[in-house]
């Protein structure tokens, strides 16, 4: 029974090439569109599952408390991961570490990477493999470090063991490769390239003695016996213990939430990524939906074409349920040929989405998941679709249709054109919200930053370079590529360093404020192009400046004094006078407001150089300019920058990654919509046909033809706006709220999508009507 | 065989209630030939219907081999249909996407018949037919005789007691009609009661009887043979 099944169904797909291609080629784009979404989801979803300690390894980041609302921090106390094991029974292994980039050189063979300082216990924290040395004694010396084998095979060649051999650490210490471990896989929250005794970091630093500081991070280890609550109500408590000064506490952050759930708001965990995944998964089964319908629509409108065999088939004895079980076979093997080709549509289309995505997403055909999650949405989109047109068209009485009587449409039709309105809504709520994001990310990007991110490089810089800055950075002028050069402490984009504990005159609680500081050099306003509003810069002098710092406007504006300059900002024993007042500039998250900065002349912790090229300059020249100066005074470091403008790209990777897929899914959504739309019309217009014949005799136009034919699916493109509109606003409203920087929503966009759709659907259809109004009317009335 | 008595079919629309079938009475004997006439819209086709189980009657009683199956439900009607009767339309009405064979094949398929029987009793009722050089073809490759052959083929393929013919020629040229005719005397001399409603005065002299009717009644009824 099932042979003669796929027999048929076969048989009536070639039979019908026109409406299986638009019913294959429909479903193929549908699961297409949430395999690729499926792939990212499984992607984002094994995170860090490649460290083998799933249940027990925990990052443990602090809360604190500024201006009575609590922030959360990743740093946390130096002390805290020792009296962590110390004190809390459930913790069995901790680790203070540091995540930092370094140069690393062998020979004439350099390069920069990160990686983390950390104690031993990190090793076994991470289950770190070892391909040379073994994790036991990998941290016995001091001076020992540990790298990956793409590192080591950077470093000493692929056929050199690097074991035992001594490499060069920003030109200054010596390391010994104690150990060669596996590299990491892409998709882990926080990468790194070696591992190197914390000791190494943070030799004689006061800070990490004690509490009230917060620079290292900690991960811990739980006894897999441990009760998560009840560690982590000793974690919560133990900074409070130690250092009855502050009112930040500690807590565990499970690694299986790091990547999908980091996004902290008042202290708790409020989501993150998460929300994109299931945005995005809702996505993939809209757009599996909308090709459903077509399916249903299609089927239910060609029934008359089966009737027939409906009638047929029941006058020789086979039940309702035979039949219902013929289409949903029917529907399946379409589904399963929708699915295979769109394998092929999937190899095609994955480079051009990871390039999107920016990851590195295989089909994986060998998976045996992926070939069951494949067969399962095949599975349930033929059942799905099939379902609605099985149970409709074996619905029909063998008197009537055998008798050749019209089917009755009057259900069906109504289902098939809310199933159309249906589509179309969904793909009008996608066209709005690609507007909208659209709008939002140029909105952001356009707004006054308060500094001048073109032809500007950025440039990592160790200590060592910090006294040779004045003379590069004259040699740098004097190329005539280059119009100044600056040092910093933070990139230009990033929030930096901070800290809290400033007073000021006339301010009343202000210690808890949080302040972001900037080391720089004299040359900082200047090179970014940062505008100071009022009092002066600095000088040329470091040691006179030592007592002077800049304000940005909102500090100005926080400290409530009209007048700021002049007034002193004191931090312990610590006293600034300010000399000048900058204009605010966005840093950090692009879509808020900043924290208020704190500028000193205090360039010896600078970790970053800003060079700004001069107008007119290629860029080529600049650059081989600028890398002829640094060669020559810092041969050791490889020439590496980038560019301020385009990390400012990247900080909108979310919303462009949103927007992207957004546009793609409109697109397709369209796309399938269009198609089931086409069938529809050309059905009608193949079932209207003697009416066209009739009304042309008559002496009707073909334009009255056309506008008679549209007229009915217009109506529905209308409807579907109508509906469209409130769920597009309240999602963008939504949407919306969660950036401080953010657009109106304006009327128009909504006019401009039901344009769009009005016009996307005129045209599908007008084609059939256009065929159907210009064909002779003799054919169509001799058909009877 | 069959015995039905005011058998009774009405249609009704919003406005309109039509007597299809007004109190009819006849019965037909196993192993009878019956020809069914009358004008366009006077209930024939709506007869065959109910005869052929397709349809369920509004009145009246209708024995089925001692069987009262008017109110049968549809699932009992199919099973009784696809054991006992086989039909052949004006229109042919054969499965576009199936062959020959596989047309001929479906209402042993219904009736659970093992493929390899199956194979035999159709290969042998397509070579009665004289159309077994034609298995593998489609409905429409076929000229419009040969397609009623195969129709009368799937009719006769389970050996049904009975056989519903609406108007077989009403759509093929006198030559192609009487062969059908033909195969339908052949099938009725081997012992299969048939039922056949027609317009043509021709094909209806086939018959033992004729029963005419008008608006739903029967009007005569005359013996041939």
């Amino acid at each position: 029974m099932i042979f003669n099944y796929i027999k048929i169904a076969f048989r009536s797909l070639l039979k019908n090439k026109g409406y299986s291609f638009l019913n294959i080629f429909g479903l193929a784009i549908g699961i297409t569109c949430a395999s690729l979404i499926f792939l990212w989801v499984e992607d984002e979803l094994s995170f860090n599952e490649s460290f083998a300690k799933q249940d027990e390894v925990y990052y443990v980041p602090t809360n604190q408390n500024y201006e009575g609302e609590w922030r959360t921090f990743y740093s946390t106390p130096g002390p805290l991961a020792q009296d962590m094991l110390d004190e809390i029974p459930g913790i069995v292994k901790a680790t203070r570490s540091s995540s930092e980039e370094r140069l690393f050189a062998v020979g004439d063979n350099s390069i920069t990477r990160r990686g983390r300082y950390a104690d031993a216990d990190f090793l076994d924290i991470f289950s770190l493999k070892f391909i040379e040395g073994n994790r036991e004694d990998a941290f016995v010396n001091p001076e020992a470090i540990v790298l990956t084998q793409e590192i080591a095979e950077q470093l000493f060649g692929k056929d050199e063991k690097a074991l035992g051999k001594v490499v060069r650490v920003s030109n200054k210490d010596n390391y010994l490769v104690t150990g060669v471990i596996e590299n990491l896989p892409k998709n882990v929250s926080f990468p790194f390239s070696w591992v190197a005794p914390f000791e190494r970091y943070s030799e004689g630093a006061q800070w990490m003695t004690e509490y009230g500081s917060n620079f290292s991070d900690t991960f811990v280890e739980l006894s897999p016996e441990a009760n998560f609550e009840t560690v982590d109500a000793q974690v919560r408590a133990l900074i409070g213990k130690k250092a009855d000064f502050t009112d930040d506490y500690a807590f565990l952050h499970s690694i299986k939430d790091w990547h999908l759930r980091s996004k902290f708001e008042g202290g708790e965990i409020v989501g993150g990524r998460i929300s994109y995944v299931r945005l995005f998964m809702i996505i993939a089964f809209i757009i599996l939906l909308i090709a459903c319908i077509n399916f249903m629509n299609l089927s239910t409108a060609r029934s008359e074409k089966r009737a027939n065999e409906v009638g047929v088939r029941k006058a020789m004895g086979s039940s309702r349920s035979r039949l219902i079980t013929q289409f949903i076979s029917e529907a399946l093997i379409l589904a399963f040929i929708a699915a295979v080709f769109s394998v092929l549509l999937l190899a095609l289309l994955l480079p051009q989405f990871n390039l999107i995505i920016e990851k590195d997403l295989s089909l994986g055909l060998t998976n045996p998941i992926h070939i069951v999650v494949l067969l399962g949405i095949a599975i349930i989109c033929g059942v799905f679709a099939g379902l609605y047109p099985a149970f409709y068209l074996s619905s029909f009485k063998p008197v009537e249709v055998l008798k050749g009587l019209k089917v009755t449409h009057g259900s069906a039709s109504f289902i098939r054109k809310g199933l159309v309105v249906g589509q179309f809504t969904i793909s009008i709520v996608f066209i709005i919200f690609t507007i909208l994001v659209y709008q939002q990310i140029q909105f952001a990007k356009n707004r006054e930053l308060g500094y001048d991110k073109d032809q500007l490089l950025s440039m990592r810089i160790d200590r060592d370079f910090i006294p040779k800055f004045d003379l590069i950075q004259q040699e740098l002028i004097r190329t005539g590529s280059v119009h100044n050069a600056t040092l910093c402490n933070s990139k230009i984009l990033s929030s930096g360093n901070n800290g809290s504990g400033f007073r000021w005159k006339g301010g009343t609680d202000t210690e808890d404020v949080l302040l972001s500081f900037r080391n720089v050099t004299q040359s900082f306003f200047e090179t970014t192009g940062m505008e100071i509003i009022e009092g002066r810069g600095f000088s040329n002098n470091v040691e006179a400046d030592s007592a002077y710092v800049l304000v940005s406007e909102s500090l100005a504006k926080m400290m409530g004094d009209e007048n700021p300059i002049g007034n002193i900002i004191s931090r312990g024993e610590d006293n600034m006078e300010i000399i000048g007042v900058v204009k605010d500039y966005v840093y950090g998250d692009m879509f808020d407001s900043s924290d208020p900065v704190l500028f000193l002349h205090y360039p010896n912790y600078a970790r970053f150089m800003f060079i700004k090229t001069k107008d007119g300059v290629p860029v080529d020249q600049a650059l081989s300019d600028i890398e002829a100066v640094l060669k020559k005074h810092n041969p050791a470091y490889p020439f590496e920058y980038t560019f301020v403008d385009e990390a400012f790209n990247a900080k909108f990777k979310n919303e462009q990654l949103v927007g992207e897929l957004s546009q793609i899914f409109a697109m397709l959504a369209i796309l399938i919509s269009c198609l089931g739309l086409f069938g529809l019309a050309a059905y009608t217009a193949e079932q209207r046909s003697k009416e066209i014949g009739v009304r042309k005799v008559l002496g009707a136009s073909v334009s009255g033809i056309v506008k008679l034919l549209s007229k009915d699916f217009l109506k529905l493109v209308g409807i579907s706006i109508l509906i469209s509109i409130p769920i597009a606003w309240y999602a963008a409203y939504n949407w919306l709220q969660d950036y401080a920087y953010r657009i109106e929503i304006n009327w128009w966009i909504f006019v401009v999508a039901g344009v769009l759709a009005i016009v996307i659907a005129l045209a599908t259809v007008s084609f059939q009507a256009v065929k159907a109004a210009i064909a002779n009317p003799v054919d169509s009335l001799k058909t009877e | 065989m069959i015995q039905i008595t005011d058998l009774e079919k009405f249609y009704r629309t919003e406005e309109v209630q039509t007597i299809a079938l007004n109190k009819l009475s006849f019965g037909v004997k196993e192993g009878e030939f019956v020809a069914i006439m009358g004008p366009s819209g006077c209930g024939k086709s709506t007869l065959l219907n109910i005869l052929g189980l397709l349809d369920d009657p509004d009145g009246g009683s209708f024995m089925f081999n001692g069987q009262e199956v008017a109110g049968y439900n549809e699932r009992k009607r199919s099973e009784l249909r696809k054991h006992n009767i086989g039909f052949v339309f004006q229109s042919f009405n054969l499965i576009d996407e199936l062959t020959v064979f596989e047309n001929v094949e479906l209402p042993l398929i219904y009736t659970g018949v093992k493929p390899s029987e199956r194979k035999k009793k159709v290969e042998e009722v397509l070579e009665k037919m004289q159309i077994m050089h034609r298995r593998n073809h489609f409905p429409q490759q076929l000229s419009g005789g040969q397609q009623q052959r195969v129709a009368v083929a799937r009719a006769v393929v389970n050996n049904p007691k009975l056989i519903l013919a609406d108007e077989p020629t009403g759509n093929l040229d006198s030559t192609n009609g009487n062969e059908v005719m033909d195969l339908l005397i052949d099938l009725n001399e081997a012992g299969t009661t048939i039922i056949m409603v027609t317009h043509s005065e021709h094909d209806a002299k086939y018959s033992h009887r004729i029963i005419r009717m008008l608006d739903g009644q029967k009007v005569t009824e005359n013996i041939l043979a």
